[in-house]
């Protein structure tokens, strides 16, 4: 019995202080993918590559927008390994609850 | 003032929050509408000692007729899609439904196909989405905050009515 004692006092308490204090996910986490509106040459390759097809490229005429929406997205990193300029990229974020669906979207849009 | 004092404000809200309206509870219902089981992974992780979600007074129930909120998973099945719609309306009002994960919020993975539906907002109203491929047991735990501003604003709603 004290054994079992002994070890309690000795772990402590392991609960995390998870929403009163901020827990940064750890390194090599895939978290939230984010855009580079400056770095993007609108090439295609994130739509090609993406597995659940999250990533829409839509030419209309002169302009050419980029959609993401993270409501479909598995976090793979696919489209980060393919990027030939580093214009898509996964942070460590992972707070994207959210109570609607506009809201998981981004858009990036360029007129040639 | 930092970040980690703005969070430990945030935090007592949120106690603050659950003892007032629920009388310091929320019970959910977890339906597994076709999941590969990842998430289900998680909201086991959620009861465990490390994230331990009892502390802020959430449960899981056994029966939807308990409950005060569904959580979601899976792309919603043929198979599991009546299943799912009766134990929607055995949830008494005023209710919450969270779509966890990515197949519930959007198909996933899995897409549109003849065997499963793509997301639950296609059979009812869905209240938050938590994206993620499983979500981390924080960002269910952050989603279930999100979750908690909603439900305040029908309880308001109902009371007007009446």
């Amino acid at each position: 019995m004290f054994d079992i004692l002994i070890k309690t006092l000795k772990t402590g308490t392991v609960t995390t202080k998870y929403p009163k204090k901020p827990d940064i996910a750890p390194q090599g986490f895939r978290g939230m993918p984010e855009l580079i509106p400056d770095k993007c040459t609108f090439c295609g390759e994130c739509a090609k590559s993406c597995p659940p097809g999250v990533i829409c490229l839509i030419e209309n005429g002169q302009e050419k927008s980029l959609t993401l929406s993270i409501c479909g997205c598995i976090f793979c990193g696919m489209c980060e390994e393919v990027c030939p300029v580093g214009a898509i990229r996964l942070t460590q974020e992972y707070e994207l609850a959210s109570k609607t669906k506009d809201e998981l979207l981004t858009i990036i849009r360029r007129t040639a | 003032m930092t970040v980690e004092d703005e969070m430990e404000i945030m935090g007592q809200r949120l106690h603050e929050k659950i003892k007032n309206i629920f009388g310091r509870s929320l019970s959910i219902r977890e339906v597994d509408a076709g999941s590969c089981n990842g998430c289900e992974v998680e909201v086991n992780a959620l009861s465990n000692p490390i994230y331990d979600m009892e502390r802020f007074g959430i449960h899981i129930v056994a029966s939807p007729r308990h409950a005060d909120m569904l959580l979601v998973t899976g792309p919603v099945t043929r198979n599991m899609e009546l299943a799912l719609l009766k134990t929607y309306n055995a949830t008494p009002d005023p209710k919450l439904v969270a779509a966890m994960g990515s197949c519930a919020c959007n198909g996933g993975i899995f897409g549109e196909t003849y065997a499963s539906g793509s997301g639950v907002d296609r059979f009812m109203p869905v209240d938050v989405y938590i994206p993620g491929c499983p979500p981390r047991p924080q960002a269910i735990i952050f989603g279930l905050m999100v979750a908690i501003d909603k439900l305040e604003q029908k309880i308001r709603k109902l009371e007007v009515k009446a």
